[in-house]
């Protein structure tokens, strides 16, 4: 019930947005983060989070296991998303991306050794996940202000929303949510595995983001934003993203700035 | 008639199109296959200390890059306020630490190779975007865009744009971030970058 309530607060605050803001992928990115005065201290206390336990414990999985076993992890955790990833193809009107993700979750958590070989990628079963952000992009929902979730990091009401959505319909929430006690059991431990072994995944180049940042908020605004650009309403002719788009031509970026008064 | 009229009208388009586009997609392209090629079996897969390494990577960087450009870019509306003097520290020291970085890197690059998957148009005048993948050891290919610009017949480098991500935007905007909010501004900024080379 509990999650279902925050759904709805979600989705009620991504719709606000979407009347507040013009959807303008151009803006700067200044203009689309007006709660930056709260995003930053939740930036900072989730960085402290990551130092002290975060960190910690992903350099502790990477210690005990060796690059097979981590494989063996990520390709489970991948193969439990795939029934995520096939109802947001379908919501997105791909029912073959649905197909394949069935078939990839079918076969590779069967003859895959519970997920753990991706046997499926060899019979030409290629991974393509889909999520519940992209879906309501595909919709034409806007993805409003940024925000710095606490604990989860960099979003946006459509990315908290798709997140929220695709927690509620991952198969290990499902399958244990008429029992409580188990619930909680198997969705707690089972939530920690995937954020040390996303964590894990990604410490190199977080580690390389840090050493060579001077503002990292704003480095990892940029970046996840830029990464946001290519998510696109199903009737845009717009192929690009915003690293394209952007005009090089320094002599009309000055004029540009000056008319703009930026 | 109407046949006619839509053949012209083509054309002009087709006219006004190429002289926009100006560079030579082709010659972009071959340009940064030579380059990417010199990096991987000239200093990654080379068999030579890591200095030798370095020292080629620098020269390879400079040729290959226009920094004068990117660090003006970098900078964005700073760039206009900013004293000869400045500009011409930080441009130095955004050299410096863009070869560091880079060359801290060359073992994640060992054995890797980039696919060059054909060009795309630029709405900046005189420039391409050359597009190719990495595979990886799992999962999809990375995508790696690098954005080339025409300069007196040679071509340069501006930007690499790796999974949407412009390395050349997210360093302007951080910097603009962190000029904004610091009260040393440029020469702030200089010095915190001088300190990560």
């Amino acid at each position: 019930m509990n999650a279902f309530k925050f759904l709805i607060a979600i989705f009620s605050i991504t719709l606000t947005a979407a009347c507040a803001f013009d959807g303008k992928i151009h803006r700067s990115e200044a203009d689309a983060d007006p709660f930056e005065n709260i995003n930053r201290p939740i930036f900072t206390f989730n960085q402290h989070a990551d130092k002290y336990v975060l960190r910690p414990l992903s350099e502790g999985y990477r210690a005990i296991t060796t690059p097979f076993v981590r494989e063996r992890i990520n390709n489970t955790l991948s193969t439990i998303k795939e029934p995520v990833s096939a109802v947001n193809h379908l919501l997105q009107g791909e029912p073959k991306g649905a197909a394949i993700n069935i078939s990839r979750f079918v076969i590779n958590a069967t003859l895959g050794l519970a997920g753990m070989f991706d046997v499926a990628n060899g019979w030409g079963l290629k991974a393509d996940e889909a999520s519940m952000n992209e879906t309501l992009a595909k919709w034409c929902i806007v993805d409003g202000p940024y925000l710095v979730l606490p604990l989860l990091g960099p979003s946006t009401p459509r990315a908290a929303t798709g997140l929220a959505v695709d927690s509620v319909l991952n198969p290990v929430y499902l399958s244990t949510y008429s029992d409580a006690n188990i619930r909680d059991k198997i969705n707690y431990p089972y939530t920690a595995i995937r954020a040390v072994a996303l964590r894990e995944k990604a410490s190199v180049l977080l580690d390389d983001l840090e050493r060579n940042s001077v503002d990292l908020y704003a480095a990892t605004r940029s970046a996840y934003l830029q990464n946001q650009s290519k998510l696109r309403c199903f009737n845009s002719t717009e192929v690009e993203t915003e690293a394209y788009d952007f005009d090089f031509g320094i002599e009309e970026e000055e004029a540009a700035f000056e008319e703009s008064g930026y | 008639m109407k046949k006619i009229f839509t053949a012209v009208f083509a054309s002009l388009i087709l006219f006004c199109h190429t002289a926009s586009a100006e560079i030579d997609a082709t010659q972009a392209e071959k340009f940064v296959k030579e380059v990417t090629d010199e990096g991987i079996q000239e200093i990654i897969n080379a068999n030579v200390p890591q200095s030798e390494k370095d020292a080629r990577f620098t020269k390879l960087f400079n040729r290959a890059f226009d920094l004068d450009f990117i660090g003006q870019f970098v900078l964005g509306r700073n760039w206009r306020t900013a004293t000869p003097e400045q500009k011409k520290e930080f441009i130095s020291v955004y050299r410096q630490l863009n070869v560091s970085t880079w060359s801290k890197r060359f073992d994640e690059f060992k054995g890797r190779e980039f696919i060059f998957k054909g060009t795309s148009p630029s709405n900046s005048k005189g420039q391409v975007f050359v597009n190719s993948f990495v595979p990886m050891d799992q999962g999809e290919p990375a995508k790696v865009v690098w954005r080339v610009k025409e300069k007196a017949g040679s071509y340069k480098i501006v930007d690499i744009i790796i999974e949407n991500v412009s390395l050349a935007i997210s360093a302007r905007n951080e910097y603009t971030a962190f000029i904004k909010n610091n009260p040393g501004g440029i020469n702030a900024l200089i010095a915190n970058l001088k300190s990560k080379i």
